[in-house]
């Protein structure tokens, strides 16, 4: 297995490349421990394996709860470590529709990523069980509840 | 299963390709405390090991002695105390007793002044002396030492001691505040006796690091946490880390050919502990694989029970066609990343330490990659800073340094307040 940054050569399964440190799986594709159909409700999950489930509302504001700006996120991540993680007070929106899920980021200053990809702000982006979803550097996996 | 424990083991890939030749595999083993484990129901005995030499003077002293106030009002009354402070000398300030004569302890530790050097390893003898006083099957022990320097020609003696302390199952808590101590003396302490370890650069934060240690005591569910692998024939186990409460290569003193023993402490019913297995397989045909099977032995003293363990397969499958090969699983591959970054990170600073500059800048580069991919810019940052300054002078900055070891250390630790910033 070739390193596609140094061209070492690694052992076949090897994650990452023993020289440079570069990825040695494609980073979109990467499989969830527990497989869930879309149409189960869902939970992120820390990778400390605690998890929150996603309140089963059309609209999921997630953030960190500030009571003096008078701001309430539906999924508040302070006691994730949100503050310490960059999670901004409303960071991201979850959209439910039907059995499909999207995430949207709402302009927050450390950026959304969706399986280590930045996505756009106010451009919602589909996600599934399985993926990882990072708020700022707060990083969860998404799963069937 | 039995139910006292949680146990998963996930494969970094479900089903592998068949290749002909040797495959890296990563086993990922998450043990968390079962729902029938109630959590906070075991006293405790803690031991501090205050450094009281003269550079503790001020604001550092002022916290400690708040620190310490905390402690005996968060324990309970059954819970075992002392207070052993050193400086080049040696004063048991309150030997163990019950934590319920909490005046009686916060005003012996208020007339407490700074003087002197500082010799770890004495006072932390004296300490555990003190910490075996009320040792027992049914409590929680920990020895709590702070230092803010820089110990004499006694490192070894105090490793002697921590390998000591974690046999007998008590864990040892090392707080550095500021710069100047040695971190590679105070995290070997902390990861031979299965304790943590905290750096601490502002004194405010001092009682920060104690909540946090009396509240990790208080959710202990089960003692006396083992780990046993064993392979199958040809399997090869290259590395062990255990990730709680702070990464640690654990890989020489426990693999042993095809097995793996390690002592993993005491399981934090909110954190669990996952152990990392790396491993090579050798060629295999198509179809289901054992690797092998790990045995998780434990204490539930809370409920009587000791010499428990429970067992779990190391399962996969090889698949003759490439494209049927699995995709690799998120949660080990997270896991894994933070592993390299602390990897990388730790050969860099040893190759520095022995004047490979070349060697530790490409290993901290390394470092440098895995960390952005991951997020941690703030200590990708710190990275390029001390790359700049082996560059420049040959070395690295203390601060830094320290940053790099704790902060790829407690890359797993997700839902800890931050200390020190």
């Amino acid at each position: 297995m070739k390193c596609t940054q140094c061209q070492m050569e690694n052992i076949e399964g090897a994650l990452f490349c023993e020289e440079c440190g570069a990825q040695l799986e494609a980073k979109n594709e990467l499989q969830e421990t527990v497989k869930g159909s879309p149409t189960e409700r869902l939970v992120l999950a820390s990778v400390d394996g605690s998890t929150l489930e996603i309140p089963a509302k059309d609209e999921v504001v997630i953030g960190r709860e500030d009571p003096i700006s008078e701001v309430f996120p539906d999924l508040d991540l302070t006691g994730f470590g949100g503050m310490e993680k960059g999670v901004s007070r409303k960071h991201a929106v979850i959209h439910r529709s039907g059995a499909d899920y999207t995430v949207e980021d709402m302009g927050s200053t450390n950026g959304t990523y969706i399986n280590r990809k930045k996505i756009l702000p106010n451009t919602p982006q589909a996600i599934k069980p399985g993926d990882e979803i990072r708020f700022g550097k707060l990083t969860f996996s998404l799963k069937a509840a | 299963m039995k139910n006292e424990l949680n146990i998963r083991c996930i494969m970094s890939k479900d089903t592998l390709p068949v290749t002909g030749g040797e495959q890296a595999v990563y086993a990922l083993v998450d043990i968390k405390a079962g729902t029938s484990l109630g959590i906070g129901t075991m006293p405790s005995n803690i031991a501090l090991v205050l450094d009281r030499s003269g550079s503790m003077d001020g604001e550092k002293m002022d916290n400690l002695k708040e620190a310490v106030g905390y402690v005996v009002d968060r324990l309970g009354d059954e819970d075992l105390v002392s207070v052993t402070i050193f400086d080049d000398q040696v004063e048991t300030l309150v030997s163990s007793q019950p934590a319920k004569n909490r005046d009686e302890i916060k005003t012996k530790l208020s007339q407490v002044i700074t003087r002197g050097g500082t010799q770890i390893s004495d006072g932390l003898s004296a300490g555990l002396a003190e910490a075996k006083k009320g040792f027992g099957q049914d409590r929680v022990s920990r020895v709590l030492l702070l230092t803010d320097g820089q110990t004499w020609d006694d490192e070894d003696a105090c490793l002697r001691l921590a390998d000591e302390a974690g046999k007998q199952g008590v864990a040892i808590t090392s707080i550095g505040i500021g710069n100047e101590w040695n971190e590679k003396l105070l995290l070997q302490i902390a990861e031979r006796s299965h304790g943590n370890s905290h750096w601490i650069q502002n004194p405010i934060a001092i009682l920060d690091a104690f909540r946090q240690e009396v509240d990790g005591m208080q959710a202990i569910a089960a003692t006396n946490l083992t780990i046993t692998g064993r392979m199958s024939a040809g399997v090869r186990p290259v590395k062990v880390y255990t990730t709680s409460p702070m990464i640690a290569d654990v890989s020489s003193r426990t693999i042993n050919g095809g097995t793996i023993q390690a002592d993993l402490g005491s399981l934090d019913a909110k954190t669990g502990q996952k152990v990392l297995i790396e491993a090579r397989v050798p060629a295999q045909k198509a179809g289901p694989f054992r690797l092998g099977q790990v045995e998780i032995g434990y204490d539930v003293p809370s409920q009587g029970l000791t010499g428990q363990s429970v067992k779990a397969d190391l399962n996969v499958a090889f698949a003759a066609n490439a494209a049927d090969a699995a995709k690799v699983n998120a949660e080990v591959m997270n896991l894994v990343e933070k592993v390299t970054a602390f990897k990388f990170q730790t050969r860099a600073l040893t190759e520095a330490r022995t004047g490979n500059i070349a060697a530790a800048t490409r290993q901290f580069q390394a470092a440098a990659t895995v960390l952005l991919d991951l997020g941690e810019d703030e200590l990708a940052d710190a990275v390029e800073r001390e790359i700049a300054s082996l560059k420049k002078t040959g070395a690295f900055t203390a601060a830094g340094t320290k940053k790099l070891e704790y902060g790829t250390r407690k890359l797993t630790q997700v839902m800890t307040t931050s200390i020190g910033k």
